[in-house]
């Protein structure tokens, strides 16, 4: 193999392949990203055998091949080059890659590209989404999957493809969160779900450029994975197995108290509770008051307390519908879902302090969070 | 101005409750503990049975040497946690500043209240023996440390061969003459190896300790050797503290013989996690790590903990958490000597509530419920689930 490409280039497509790279690989292999020659593109790839990513750069092909590189000292090391041409030339005696950029050059050893996993890759695009969509679609899921794996099937996004209708919902155990969204070219006869790892939507999220106006997503079918590609790159995901918990049915149809704030009032105000909140579990307390009378606003308060630090008071004129209400909260529960509303407007909706309390932007109805309250009293 | 405290001790006090249940024991020499064939040691003794020699923490073995009509006496610790419920709270009538620092044990500060700390201490003391029938022994002093070691003076030297009931006041200004000639071992925080460092500088009592320089007790025992100087000369400002801050809950068991039968190892775990979910939901508490500790038979220890991404309070969550450990830590067949569990990462903060809490979890909750009130009300060994009931043999 003998390719040029431009630092710039090569550095970008590393950071991009390099996420899928595990920090202790099960496989010595795996912890090495493939190189190799494609017409006059040089493709590079990281698979840790559930999430794998691989993405093209332009190159001059002087003579085809392909070997797999150490990913930490090879981005490492690019990421040091100067922005110019690097020269990359395969011994295939020693499967050691002779990199030369400017007056630099250095020797790095390599393992056989044989060796690296087959990553299911091309095929169909089955459906297509605008990027922008799909992205947000994500950040406003994601952030609910559990991170442990006490039940594995809860650290998945269920994706439901049904009719024009594609649904995203994950939760981690005490929150919810469910987006959905219409396809503008597709309409499904049968309905179509799986489970993704939340981790490989994240990344999939972080590949989507503003420029990448359609995603491909290419549906499980004879194999069990799912993938999704933009114009240079191309994440393949394993799908979780196991029946994703229904949730439909712990979503509120009804509330006695809505209050509606501004969203960033209440995001500031539950940053500052959280402050002191962390000492306890980031319990953090909610009051709500319906106006005194007809006219006037309602407030929210939002409290946050350590004992051992102080204290922390935000008061926010709201707009209240229904009964006062008291209620605690997870106060990272909160942020998590304000921070990827990008509405002017949230309504808050409870039934009491011991019932699921809906968070979700104002007038729309294709976006809705439900998070669990803490016990107030035992 | 200079502080009032009162220590209370409450004299011998599982022989005394052990003596309302039954009347027949006074006078005679009798100890609560476990039974000798079960390496089993004294709770407490009798004060007839202290004339043998016996003490509190020696081997029933032992013990009934020194006193072969020794009675013994299961403990019912229900029962003594229920009696000491009762006097902390006639503690706590008279004043909230009330640090229980043991199930017969408490600090009170009572500055600035009326009567003399004599009459405070006599009128406690009457109220405790009138209404409980609880006899009990106060040290009075500015500090908790002079307090304490006045009770156990004022105890040592009563006379008599009942309980000592005995009431010791050291007065303010008095307390670096008070303590200078008991023996240094009677100061907190001198344990043997210190105690005979001190002796070969030739410091054999709280006196002696008092005259040595700060400054070169500080080098020769660091900061410990600081607090010694002050101590010796009956110096402590440490408040009563009335929220004992609980770090962690755990209960452990070591067996009469080693145990290598899993089933039985995991039926002993569920009956220390019913103790130990009991306690931290008595102080409303819930904690988010578990851990285990498995004794093997050359006394090696190991522990091994999980945190959990919840704080958690029931029997079920602790259990499971704390199986799983114990399937990862123990290897099939090996004998345990010791087995414990506890709980820390402890948290007041309320309880995250689930999403998918269904009608069964919140029933479960409530059977958990009604188990803690039989508990409070009748003591910790009233009722057990099932699954944690030894098999009776046939």
């Amino acid at each position: 193999m003998r390719a040029s490409v431009l630092q710039e280039n090569l550095a970008r497509g590393l950071s991009i392949v390099s996420r899928a790279v595990d920090s202790r690989p099960t496989l010595p292999v795996l912890a090495n990203v493939l190189l190799a020659t494609e017409d006059s593109r040089l493709k590079l790839s990281a698979t840790n055998l559930e999430l794998s990513i691989t993405t093209y750069i332009g190159a001059k092909v002087e003579k085809a091949g392909a070997i797999t590189l150490p990913a930490k000292t090879f981005a490492e090391l690019v990421n040091n080059l100067s922005p110019e041409r690097v020269d990359l030339a395969l011994d295939p005696a020693t499967q050691t890659v002779n990199v030369r950029c400017g007056t630099t050059n250095s020797n790095i050893k390599g393992i056989s590209a044989s060796e690296f996993p087959m990553i299911p890759q091309g095929g169909e695009n089955d459906v297509t989404m605008p990027g922008r969509l799909l992205r947000d679609m994500i950040n406003q899921t994601v952030f609910a999957a559990a991170k442990e794996d006490n039940r594995p099937i809860l650290t998945g996004v269920y994706t439901e493809f049904d009719g024009d209708v594609v649904t995203m919902a994950a939760a981690d155990g005490y929150r919810l969160a469910v987006r959905t969204a219409r396809l503008e070219n597709h309409s499904f006869d049968k309905p179509l779900d799986m489970v993704i790892p939340a981790r490989s939507l994240a990344e999939v999220a972080r590949i989507i450029d503003d420029d990448d106006e359609e995603v491909g997503i290419t549906l499980p079918g004879e194999r069990d994975v799912v993938m999704f590609r933009t114009e240079y790159t191309e994440i393949t995901s394993q799908l979780l197995e196991g029946r994703f918990p229904d949730f439909s049915a712990i979503i509120p149809k009804t509330y006695s108290t809505a209050t509606t704030v501004y969203t960033t009032d209440l995001l500031r105000a539950c940053k500052r509770a959280e402050i002191f909140a962390r000492d306890s579990a980031n319990s953090a307390r909610l009051f709500v008051k319906p106006p005194n009378s007809p006219g006037e606003p309602g407030e929210i308060m939002v409290i946050g307390r350590s004992a051992e630090r102080g204290d922390n008071e935000g008061m926010i004129d709201a707009s209240v519908e229904g009964e006062p209400l008291e209620a605690s909260f997870n106060i990272r529960y909160l942020i998590d879902v304000l921070n990827v509303i990008p509405d002017e407007r949230v309504v808050l909706e409870s039934n009491g302090p011991s019932h699921p309390g809906v968070l979700r932007p104002d007038g729309r109805d294709d976006f809705i969070t439900v998070i669990m309250p803490m016990s107030i009293t035992r | 101005m200079h502080r009032t405290i009162l220590h209370l001790d409450l004299d011998a006090f599982f022989c005394a409750v052990e003596e309302q249940r039954n009347p027949a024991l006074r006078g005679k020499p009798f100890a609560v503990g476990g039974r000798p064939d079960s390496r089993g040691v004294v709770s407490s003794c009798s004060y007839p049975a202290r004339r043998f020699g016996i003490h509190s923490a020696m081997p029933m073995a032992r013990a009934i040497r020194l006193c072969p009509d020794l009675i013994i006496i299961e403990p019912h610790f229900g029962e003594y946690r229920r009696a000491s419920r009762e006097v902390m709270a006639r503690l706590g009538a008279l004043t909230p500043l009330v640090e229980q620092i043991s199930i017969d044990e408490a600090f009170l500060d009572v500055t600035g209240l009326p009567g003399t700390p004599l009459a405070i201490a006599q009128g406690l003391q009457a109220t405790i023996r009138d209404e409980l029938g609880l006899p009990c022994s106060f040290g009075v002093a500015t500090n908790k440390l002079v307090a304490k070691i006045a009770n156990n003076v004022g105890k040592a030297s009563a006379k008599g061969d009942g309980p000592p009931n005995a009431i010791q006041v050291v007065p303010p200004g008095e307390e670096a003459a008070f303590l200078a000639p008991l023996p240094i071992e009677e100061l907190w925080g001198v344990g043997p190896k210190t105690a005979a460092r001190l002796r070969q500088l030739g410091v054999q009592t709280i006196g002696d300790l008092a005259r040595w320089p700060e400054r070169e007790l500080a080098r020769m025992f660091g900061k410990h050797g600081a607090d010694l100087a002050r101590r010796a000369r009956g110096i402590d400002e440490r408040p009563v503290e009335t929220e004992h801050e609980t770090k962690s809950v755990s209960k452990e068991i070591t067996f009469a013989r080693d145990v290598a039968d899993g089933d039985t190892l995991r039926q002993t775990l569920g009956s220390l996690v019913e103790g130990v979910g009991w306690r931290l939901r008595r102080s409303g508490l819930s904690g988010n790590t578990v851990k285990i500790k498995l004794r093997w038979s050359d006394f090696t220890t190991v522990t091994r903990q999980m945190t959990l991404p919840q704080a958690i309070d029931q029997d079920t969550e602790i259990l499971e958490a704390a199986l799983q450990l114990f399937e990862q830590t123990w290897p099939r067949g090996r004998p345990v000597r010791l087995i414990g569990v506890g709980v820390s990462g402890l948290e007041e903060a309320g309880r995250q509530l689930g999403l998918w809490e269904t009608e069964r979890n919140s029933q479960s909750r409530r059977l958990q419920l009604t188990l803690d009130e039989l508990r409070d009300r009748f003591g910790e060994g009233v009722i057990r689930r099932g699954v944690n009931l030894k098999p009776r043999r046939h």
